[in-house]
């Protein structure tokens, strides 16, 4: 098998009160692949998240980038953060600047880039989220759903080589959820690896290659969406429900498989409509 | 608050460079301060509305209302200029004309220089003051201080007036003494959020490579000589007619 870009090995992280959040737990990030870490609120996805960029050390255990156990001083973490961007959950933790292009020039200057350089790189993110007509507005005159967008192009603009993201979808409206999710998907399709949070079974079963059951610390398993989301067993251990479009799809004998997903709404009214004109 | 941020933000002349804005609205500030103010001051004053309404477009209402505050302060204040009071016989008030004379200067000199201080407020957003200082020398260390206080204004502001609704909802001041409770609860929960919410931006400033200082690109605004000039026109102008009046009347 393949070395995974990241990987982490045997997990452990104690919170300096004595409370575990992550015991021994194992995860693999492969390269342009669209990873959905699953897991109710509150079962420490988002503890397990920095460390993945080195924000939290842990208590025990290994993690590898491409194959190399990472290390923790200031040089090394600094390349580790600028390979793989963490976007937290809440914009408002990550935007500190008075302006959108301000803020979104933090990454890059740190990286050391000249002035002019830095300007073409906040110009390339703003662009790539589509959100170019915000460069010199306000940070504190933005919608939810726009600072979120801010929040992304920050990272974006230090061309992380995986986009780890807190709960993206969190807070907000279906249409922003749309917008966020086409832009996301646009940077995939640039060769971006991805790996999202969320408690939201819908949106790891219609978005992910894989899913990360996760669930009390550790992931109970990671493997492909649909053979995970279909393992009832599992899910109901992870205390997750099985999405919709796949019980509709068990109740009306489709069979789904990684090759032939039914992922989408249409193709669900596709079949609804298919089988009705069967009837009548 | 609200409003002079927003006008701020996208007055018409948004996009001038700072100094084009700064340099004349410091120069009357400085003409206000040094020159006879009865001749000075109501030219200044009048010069610097008329420009802040009608060219940077920023309505009357909030204009006025800006320098309605200071105004309130003077008038509560300027009329005891005009009293002295005598102690040499028992206790007495008397109305001096001197007095009378230093009240109204103190009061048209005071209004004319809050009227350049409103007008930089309304046009040129706290972002680019900032520039001004970093000109004047300003250390960096006091700039990026001033910045994150801007931004983190408001995320408190919100966090506290939503805090407030929390507690309305559930009456927390439908009483004098519930309202100081719950005040007082507020202003506790908001200093821990504060806290927290510190922590949690280290963290996300962490994940981009923050190493203890907050380098960002400044913009790149071009200065236009043709508008410093008009600007500097006016200042000169103010200042030889004040001149000439003051030579006139007095």
């Amino acid at each position: 098998m393949n070395e995974p870009l990241l990987a982490v090995r045997d997990l452990e992280y104690v919170y300096p009160g004595g409370v575990a959040a992550l015991r021994g737990l194992d995860l693999r990030i492969e390269q342009g692949r669209k990873l959905a870490i699953l897991g109710s609120n509150g079962s420490g996805k988002t503890t397990l998240l920095l460390h993945l960029n080195g924000l939290c050390k842990p208590t025990r255990g290994e993690i590898r980038l491409e194959g190399q156990p990472v290390s923790y001083d200031h040089r090394a973490l600094n390349d580790w953060r600028r390979r793989v961007g963490l976007i937290l959950q809440e914009p408002d933790d990550q935007l500190f600047a008075a302006t959108v292009s301000q803020d979104v020039s933090f990454g890059p200057l740190n990286l050391g880039l000249s002035n002019a350089d830095a300007r073409e790189r906040v110009r390339e993110a703003l662009e790539a989220l589509r959100i170019l007509h915000l460069a010199d507005r306000a940070t504190h005159t933005l919608s939810f759903g726009q600072k979120k967008r801010v929040a992304i192009a920050g990272v974006l603009a230090m061309r992380p080589e995986i986009l780890v993201l807190d709960e993206p979808t969190a807070g907000l409206d279906s249409h922003g959820v749309t917008h966020l999710l086409g832009a996301l998907e646009q940077l995939h399709e640039a060769g971006a690896t991805l790996v999202f949070s969320t408690h939201d079974v819908e949106l790891a079963y219609a978005w992910a290659d894989d899913v990360a059951v996760f669930h009390d610390g550790v992931v109970l398993r990671q493997g492909e969406t649909v053979a995970m989301l279909s393992d009832r067993e599992l899910l109901r251990r992870a205390r997750l429900r099985c999405p919709l479009l796949l019980e509709v799809a068990e109740a009306l004998g489709v069979e789904v498989s990684a090759a032939s997903p039914f992922r989408s709404r249409e193709a669900l009214l596709v079949l609804l409509q298919e089988r009705c004109a069967g009837q009548g | 608050m609200r409003a002079i941020d927003h006008h701020a933000w996208t007055n018409r002349w948004r996009d001038w460079h700072p100094v084009e804005k700064g340099l004349p609205a410091i120069g009357l500030l400085t003409l206000t301060l040094i020159l006879p103010p009865l001749t000075t001051a109501p030219l200044v004053l009048a010069g610097v509305m008329l420009t802040t309404v009608y060219g940077a477009g920023i309505p009357w209402k909030t204009l006025l209302s800006v320098l309605a505050a200071p105004a309130t302060f003077l008038l509560a204040g300027i009329p005891f200029l005009a009293i002295s009071i005598d102690f040499t016989s028992g206790f007495a008030l008397t109305f001096s004309p001197e007095g009378f004379q230093l009240a109204l200067q103190t009061m048209i000199r005071a209004l004319a220089a809050m009227s350049c201080l409103a007008f930089l407020i309304l046009t040129m957003p706290l972002t680019d003051g900032v520039l001004l200082l970093r000109r004047m020398g300003v250390p960096a260390g006091i700039i990026e201080l001033i910045l994150l206080i801007y931004r983190l204004i408001f995320v408190f502001a919100e966090r506290a007036l939503t805090g407030r609704q929390a507690q309305a909802g559930r009456l927390g001041y439908s009483r004098l003494d519930r309202s100081v409770r719950s005040l007082g609860l507020l202003g506790g929960n908001l200093f821990q959020r504060a806290l927290e919410q510190a922590r949690r931006l280290e963290m996300g400033l962490m994940a981009r490579g923050y190493t203890g200082e907050l380098r960002v690109l400044t913009p790149r605004w071009k200065l236009s000589w043709m508008r410093l000039a008009v600007g500097v026109a006016g200042v000169s102008l103010t200042g030889l007619a004040s001149s000439w009046l003051a030579r006139g009347l007095l």
